[in-house]
């Protein structure tokens, strides 16, 4: 149930740690797996730290307003089959105004509903998907 | 009462409205609720009138025999007499499809079998289209053909719960993959959310199960 102020934390490679939610997109209700939403970077993870070169770190700053993906949520999802699907806390992924993922790697589980809802480059990205 | 007319003689016309006081109050009184006139009796139509002029008549002064009288028609069949409990047929008939051998019953009956599955136990579920779930069991929940079973894990530093409705069809296989140390002394392990209690991954137990029981099979059987 993500909506207006909630804080969600960035699991890619794009610089962001911490998100919070300014809006849902194409939605009346609270955002879920699989959802568009719009957000405002919080907190940058400190430049360098992922290892992988500066040219790769902090794509984006604090204060930018960005697109995202929910990939993770705390309140529990029913899929078709009956089963429930609850996670630790509330994730997403950044992405550009075209869909396209703006970090490169992605670290933790995401939820399979992200395969319905046309996110396969992201499924694709992540190391799990439950 | 009244006073004679020769001692006063405006009297009489006290007797006078002495006797509309004895009419008067009773109907001045009345609420228009109280005033009851009884309805009039129906003016029986004169005997032997020709056929023709009832049909003059407007239809509900046309002599009916049956003008009163309301058709009762007989109560419907009671379908609980047909089927007396039809949620445990469903359950019988979906138990019959789903699970005839009852096996995955047997599996999940905490209460009655002493083998099953008990809340605490690490248990790998595998799908039909071959993803596996592992995690420990917080809790079944017996509904029948619902009955649930609800595990928890750690994936990539994050919790994950899944419930898993056991006779889907979409559940292959359940297996335990390690009893609990001890009967948890309830039914119900949502304690084991909170971080002091929580078991955390589960995933190198159930990979150490996997490899000894390829080892057992000889190799011959991948997974």
């Amino acid at each position: 149930m993500i909506q207006l102020k909630s804080l969600l934390s960035c699991i890619d490679n794009s610089g962001a740690s911490v998100v919070e939610c300014v809006n849902v997109l194409k939605k009346k209700r609270a955002a879920t797996i699989g959802d568009r939403i719009v957000v405002v970077v919080q907190k940058q993870r400190a430049a360098g730290s992922e290892g992988s070169g500066t040219a790769l770190a902090n794509k984006v700053r604090r204060g930018d307003i960005r697109h995202a993906v929910v990939v993770r949520v705390k309140k529990e999802l029913q899929r078709p089959d009956g089963s429930l699907v609850r996670f630790g806390d509330n994730a997403c992924v950044l992405i550009n105004k075209a869909g396209d993922p703006i970090g490169t790697r992605m670290n933790g589980v995401v939820g399979q509903e992200l395969r319905n809802k046309q996110w396969s480059k992201i499924l694709s990205l992540a190391p799990v998907h439950v | 009462m009244a006073a004679l007319p020769s001692m006063r003689p405006l009297g009489c016309l006290r007797s006078l409205i002495g006797l509309q006081d004895a009419v008067q109050p009773q109907i001045t009184r009345r609420f228009i609720s109280t005033a009851y006139s009884p309805k009039p009796k129906r003016v029986p139509l004169p005997p032997n009138l020709p056929q023709q002029f009832l049909s003059q008549l407007p239809e509900r002064l046309q002599p009916r025999e049956d003008s009163k009288r309301v058709k009762v028609y007989p109560a419907p069949p009671s379908t609980r007499k047909v089927c007396k409990d039809p949620i445990a047929k469903v359950t019988e008939s979906q138990m019959a499809i789903h699970d005839p051998k009852g096996e995955r019953k047997a599996l999940f009956d905490y209460r009655r079998n002493p083998r099953s599955v008990k809340p605490g136990d690490i248990l790998r579920v595998t799908f039909k289209n071959g993803d596996p779930f592992n995690g420990v069991a917080l809790s079944i929940k017996l509904r029948g053909i619902d009955t649930s079973v609800l595990l928890r894990n750690e994936l990539t530093r994050v919790a994950v719960e899944m419930s898993v409705k056991v006779f889907s069809p979409n559940v292959q296989s359940v297996e335990i993959v390690q009893r609990a140390e001890r009967p948890a002394r309830r039914a119900r392990l949502y304690f084991m959310r909170s971080r002091k209690h929580d078991r955390r991954s589960v995933e190198n137990l159930v990979g150490a199960y996997i490899r000894q029981k390829r080892a057992f099979l000889g190799g011959n059987r991948r997974k």
